[in-house]
Parts: C-alpha cells; structure tokens; sequence
C-alpha cells in the first residue's frame, strides 16, 4: 500500500514536471523542470529494484548531461520571444495529436496481455546486490555491445571536439610578418551613400555612421589577425 | 503493489508529453533536445519495467546502453547546436528555411 | 564465456576499430595539409578489413556473444559491398575537401567509425546490437555532415537529421522495448521463435508500428523521408555522396534483420505496412523529382523513389524476394555514388555544380564525361541494358510471384513518371549550348574512379545473372 502510494507521488510529480517543461517559457526553467523528472523518475526505478540504474540517471544525467545543457542554455544569448511566437498556434493540434495518441496507448496496453510477465513479482533478499547482477551480465554476456558502446563514445569525443575547437589561442603576441603586409584595404572599408536630405534627423549624419563603419571595420580586422 | 500496466501506462504518457513538446516547441531547438531525453527516459522505463515484471536482467542492461547512447547523442547534439549558432546567431527553426523545394 | 573463435570471428571489426584509433593518433602528428598519411592509410584499412571479412567468411551462418552477432552469406556480401563503395566514396571526398581546402583528418578517422557502425548493423543479431550499430553509424555521419564549420547549410543539415534521427530512434526503441516485454528476449531469434509459439498478441503489432518508423525513417521512405532533401542538398557533396551510398546498404541490412530475423512470423502485419509505404515513396519521390532544379535535391527525391522500389522486393516475403532486393540497393548505392561523384568533378574552389544547368552542353565540355553520365542516368531510370533496369526488373517479378500484379503495375507507372527527370539530365548535356566552356580540372585518380564506376553499370549490367547469383544464394541459405 506505501509502496503504491509513494509510486503514484512519484508518477505525478514526473508528469507535471514533465508537462511545465514542455510549456515553460524560459530554456532555463525547462532544463530544471528536466532536472526534476530525471529525480522523480530515479525514485520510480529503485521501486522497481534498478537502483544501480536509479543512481546512474541521478549521477550522469542530472550531474553531466543537463549541466551541459545549462552551459549551452547560458552559452548561447537566446532571443527567448522570438522562439515562442508560435507556441499558441500549434497548442490545439499538438494537443489533439497529443491526447489522442495517449488515449490509444494506453488502450492499447491495458488490453494486451503479457504472456511471459506477471504481476507477482519474488522479490530479491537483502543481500542481492543489483550492481553486482549487471556487472557480471556486461563484462561477459554483454562484452562485445559494451566495447561498441566505448566506440561510440570515442566518436562523441571526436565530433565534439572538431566540431567546436577553434584551434589553439594560446599566444596573443603581435606578428610582424603580417602586420607589414597588410594593405589599407584590408583595413578600410569604404563606404559610398547617399547624402541624405536635411529634413532628416541631426543624429543620422552620413559622415559619422560610415566612420562608425570604418572605425568598427578595423576593430573586427584587428581580432581576426 | 504496482502493477505493470500501471509503469507502462505511465510512461506511455511520458512517451505523449515528451512527443507534444516536439510538437509545441517547434522553434526552439534547445527545447526539442530536451524532449528527445525525455522520450528516451519513458523507453527506459518501459525497459525497466519489463525487467522488473519478467525476472530478467536483460532489459536493465539495455537500459544501461541506452543511458551512454544518449549521453553521447546529446553530447553531439549540442555541439551541433553551437556550430549552427556561430553561423546562424539563431537557434529559432523557423529560420532554417535557405533550402526548399 | 568467450571463446577464441568467437574472436576470430570479430576479427575485421576488431581491426578496423583498432587502425581507426592508431588513424586518429597519426593525424594529430601530421603536419601535412593534405593530409596524404592519414588518406592512404584509410584506404589501406578499407582494403585489409575487406580482405579479412572475406577471408573469414565462415562456410555456415556462425553466432557469436551470445547471439548477438551473426556472420553469414548476407553479412559477408553486404560488408564486401560496403567496403567497396566507402573506397570509393573516400577517393572521391579526398579530391572534394583537398580542391574546396577544408580537408581534417577527422574526416577519414569518423568514415572509419561509421563503416564500423555499418558492419555492426549488418552484423546484428540482438536489439541492442542493431541499436547500438545504428547509433555509431548515425552519430558519425552527424559530426562528418556539420564539419565543414563554415557552412551555414551544412550545419542547418546536420541539425535537422540529427533531431529528426534522434525522434526516429526514439521510436525504434519504444517499439523493441513493447517487443521485449512481450517476447521476454533480445536475440533476434529467440524472438521469432518466442512469437511462433506464442501466437499473436495486439502488443506485438504495436511493437511492430514503433519500429517500422525507425526502419522507414533510416531508409527514408515516405511518410518519413523529410530528412532527405535537405540533409542531402545542405552537406558538403562528399558527405552526401557517402550518406547516399554505403549507409544504404546497412539501412537495408537492418530492415531484413528486424522484420525477417525478427518479426517473421508477422509477416502478414508488416507487409501492410510496407506496401502503404513503398507507394507513397514511389509517388512522392518521383513526382516531387520533376520540379527540382538543384540535381543533389532531385538525387534526393529519386532516392526516396529507388527505397520505393527497393521496400517492394522486401514486401514479397520470399527468399527470392529479399535477394530482388539486395540487388537492387547494390546498384542503386553505385549509381547514386556515380551521380555525386559527377557532381564533384564538375566542382572546383568555392563553386558547386549543383544546379541542373551546371550540366548543360557537358558534351561539348567533356564527351567522355557526358558519357559516364548518360550511363548512369539511364541506368538509374531503368533503362535497358543498364544494371539499374535489372534491379527493377528483378523487383517487379518477385512482386508479380507474389501476387501483387496491381502493384507492379503502379511501380511500372511512376517508375516511368521518374524516366522523366533523368533523361532531362540527359537532354541537357547533349542538345543545350554551354553556359561556360571551362574545361574539367580533376585529377587523373578522380578521373578513372569515376570511368570506372560508370563502365561497372554498363558492364554488370551486360551480364547481371553473376551478381544475382550471388545474392540469391546467400539468401536462400539464410531462409
């Protein structure tokens, strides 16, 4: 009866969590909401006897995978009402598409029968270890699916690493060669425009905004060097 | 007790919340990466739930390969992510439009 | 426990990882821009790892790892055909990134990587082994498509087919996860045999919907194809050139595991399925084909159409059925590394001919070329004597054995809707005046890989019955 109790605070607070991810306006709060599923989930696995896999969810996801998503979150400067213009557009179909594939699932699995599985669980004693269980299944069963997992992972690294290196900066000393070499069109942009009529307003001299195009031209060649 | 109907049923509505959000969040890359680890999360535990209701260890193992995958794919993922933002300065899907047909 | 034949067995994929790894230490000491070391030695794998998978190739199917690996005919041609196709696929894209002056190391060490996925998948004989293949290939060709950093299309490309994988792979595993509830088992065959003697149980059907997203989605078959388009037109030639070729065949590879090893005993379910699906492709592909005017995104669209072609000879449910289809997707990943590789020869720096009208009046540029192309054409719109029109025709008779005579006759329709399209390529080559007469500057490797690769069609395609013969046997002992 506990059992069952604490099993449905958890399945709730899993599908709410779940449900303000999807819908919260900011990256940030969706990646908590995240956060807070992969906790109410790990609860839901020791019940189910996985506690190693409880634990790993716990340690890997919440503690690696959803800080990268942070770092990325906070990396990346978001224009946050631009990306959710279209949410109240799509909400009554994602929520048709949404319910009713919910409706049939869950008819779907409350008439199918489980020939093999029962609900009449024997449990394990205290002194069954569930790591120990996995440990041996992975380092012999599982030996060669366990080594594809390591390539996988190698090719993670690898991508990752090209594909966001942008090579060693580790010296910021000036280069002669290259300085002497430049030409001033290199650094200078020239910029032709139109004199505007005098009814326009002071602020919007020619002059000064193609020298504001110069002088920001040169700032960005200067970091490029 | 719980029942294995009742796991799986939970994490059918897991499955639907995580693939509405694909829906909903049409625009925002970020958020869909996160719903793709939450579609993973309900696999998992379907997966988990199986093992526990059939006495069989199996299905906790590929639970655990399922956990490196996605770490992995997430890990790419982003760094995907960080490329298309220092060429675009956008992760908003709708203006991934420079090729139709 | 582990045995040594059961290491043996795995010995060209032991190997492959293994000068993978040595590859990516070697590059990181290079200081040469082309990267020469790196590139042959690539190429010295593909040919060693070939030569090993041959010369291990067991007389009988052998598992392994506790059934979850499988060496058979199948796996021993298909891999054969891999390594092939990737050499080829690698020379191309060593003349692409030197001529377009991106060239990484990388690039050759994650081909490497993918090639090992792709023997994973085809190897396969458990759901975690075909998930775990799946994924090693995929994610590689993720990082091979967003490399070239600078290329606002090609890092749109790699964003939308990773989310739109990552949905897809989603799915597959809630599908293997509904069939391990049900089955109690991961080995493929234990499976099948767990569902003959069970008898049949909506769950498995559901299952079975699940996953055939995930194999439509890899293969790219309509309702799930969105992907091919712009992933195709958006990477860097050469990456599409090896996306569209090699991956293929262990898409197919996966899709045979899955629904004969597996799911054979639902063969009346998935059939549906596959026939919605193979029609769809076919409409779809060859229709939208027609208004295209950037060749890759066309290419794009006539691969939808071919995995059409290619779903009907899986679809007859018949030894005879899936060997129509191994052949077929052989030929089409040689023509459509063909296509591309024309693509790349015209290219130069800073400029792809990836416009149809990059391709007028090629006669006049080069004849030999306008040749090569023309064979391919034909050859992929099914033309007589070309080897594609034997893929099609291999196909359609499994079909009609079969009993769906109304099927081939809707694949016969479309298929000459999609002639359309090709021979437009063909009138612009040989009856439009040239935009520009700058001859052709390849090297002579790039020269003669493509000859090659051309001739093959016309050649294979005199005399067809070889490699049929081939594909047939294997898998008649398979079944």
């Amino acid at each position: 009866m506990i059992e069952q109790t604490v099993f449905y605070i958890f399945s709730a607070l899993l599908l709410l969590s779940a449900g303000l991810m999807i819908t919260v306006r900011n990256p940030v709060f969706a990646a908590l909401f995240l956060i807070l599923s992969f906790f109410s989930t790990s609860a839901i696995w020791l019940l189910l006897e996985a506690e190693f896999l409880a634990i790993t969810l716990v340690v890997v996801y919440v503690g690696a995978v959803m800080i990268l998503f942070m770092f990325v979150v906070m990396m990346l400067d978001i224009n946050l009402s631009a990306l959710r213009e279209g949410f109240a557009r799509y909400l009554p179909i994602g929520g048709m598409v949404a319910i009713s594939m919910a409706l049939s699932m869950v008819l779907v699995i409350n008439a199918g029968e489980f020939g093999l599985a029962s609900d009449t669980v024997q449990r394990h004693g205290a002194d069954y270890s569930n790591t120990k269980e996995l440990g041996v299944a992975l380092y012999t069963h599982y030996l060669y699916p366990f080594e594809i997992a390591g390539a996988i992972l190698l090719v993670a690294i690898i991508a990752a690493i090209t594909l966001t290196m942008r090579g060693p900066r580790s010296s910021k000393a000036q280069k002669p060669g290259e300085q002497v070499l430049v030409k001033s069109t290199d650094r200078l942009r020239i910029i032709k425009m139109k004199s505007e009529g005098a009814d326009s307003e002071p602020e919007k001299d020619p002059l000064a905004e193609s020298k504001l195009a110069q002088s920001e031209d040169i700032t960005v060649k200067k970091e490029s060097l | 007790m719980i029942t294995l109907s009742n796991v799986l049923v939970l994490a059918a509505l897991l499955f639907c919340i995580s693939v509405a959000g694909i829906f909903l969040n049409r625009k925002n890359i970020l958020i869909i990466l996160m719903c793709i680890e939450l579609m993973l999360l309900s696999v998992n535990m379907n997966f988990i739930a199986f093992s526990y209701f059939l006495g069989d260890i199996n299905g906790q193992i590929f639970v655990f390969f399922i956990l490196t995958v996605a770490a992995a794919e997430s890990a790419i993922g982003l760094a995907i992510l960080v490329v298309l933002f220092r060429n675009r300065n956008t992760i908003n899907v709708d203006d991934l439009k420079s090729m139709e047909g | 426990m582990i045995s040594k034949a059961e290491i043996l067995i795995l010995m060209p994929e032991i190997f492959i990882l293994t000068l993978a790894c040595l590859i990516l230490i070697v590059d990181t000491f290079s200081q040469d821009p082309l990267r020469r070391v790196t590139y042959y030695l690539s190429q010295l794998t593909l040919v060693l790892t070939a030569v090993l998978v041959i010369g291990f190739s067991p007389e009988q199917t052998v598992y392994a790892f506790g059934n979850s690996f499988i060496s058979d005919g199948m796996s021993v041609v298909l891999k054969t055909g891999v390594f092939v196709i990737s050499f080829f696929a690698f020379l191309y894209s060593h003349e692409y990134l030197k001529e377009h002056g991106w060239l990484k190391g990388e690039y050759f060490v994650l081909g490497l990587f993918a090639i090992l996925g792709m023997m994973i998948l085809i190897s396969a004989y458990s759901l975690l082994t075909v998930y775990l293949g799946l994924e090693l290939l995929s994610l590689s060709l993720y990082a091979m498509i967003a490399m070239h950093r600078e290329s606002t299309t090609a890092s749109e490309a790699a964003m939308k087919f990773f989310v739109l994988g990552a949905i897809a792979s989603g799915m597959l595993l809630y599908g293997m996860s509904m069939i391990y509830g049900v089955t109690g088992s991961l080995e493929l065959g234990t499976i099948a045999t767990n569902i003959e003697s069970n008898g049949d149980n909506p769950l498995l059907v559901f299952g079975l919907v699940f996953i055939m997203v995930g194999i439509a989605f890899k293969l790219g078959a309509v309702p799930f194809h969105m992907w091919i388009p712009d992933v195709y037109q958006g990477s860097p030639t050469c990456v599409t050139l090896f996306i569209a070729s090699a991956p293929k065949l262990a898409a197919f590879a996966m899709a045979m595991r899955l629904l004969v090893d597996g799911l054979q005993p639902l063969l009346n379910d998935w059939q549906g399925m596959l026939i919605i699906l193979s029609i769809l492709s076919m409409a779809t592909g060859n229709i939208i084909a027609i208004s295209q005017t950037n060749i890759k995104r066309m290419l794009a669209y006539s691969t939808i159409a071919h995995v059409g072609f290619l779903l009907l000879g899986l679809l007859s449910g018949t030894p005879s059925g899936y060997a129509g289809s191994m052949f077929y997707i052989i030929t089409y990943a040689l023509m459509s590394m063909g296509a591309f590789g024309m693509i790349i020869l015209l290219g130069r720096k800073g400029f792809e001919a990836d416009e149809l009208a990059h391709f007028k009046g090629l006669s006049e540029r080069s004849p030999w070329f306008a040749f090569i192309m023309l064979i391919l054409m034909f050859s992929m719109a099914g033309v007589p004597p070309f080897l594609g029109f034997w893929g099609k025709w291999f196909v359609l008779k499994e079909v009609v054995d079969a009993g769906f005579v109304w099927l081939a006759a809707t694949a016969v329709f479309f298929s000459i809707i999609g002639a359309y399209y090709y021979i437009r390529v063909i009138k612009f080559m040989y009856f439009d005046k040239a935009d520009s007469m700058t001859a052709i500057k390849a090297s002579k490797q790039m020269r003669f890989a493509l000859s090659v690769n051309g001739l093959a069609l016309l050649i294979l395609g005199l005399m067809p019955g070889a490699l049929l013969a081939i594909c047939v046997s294997v898998l008649s002992i398979a079944a």
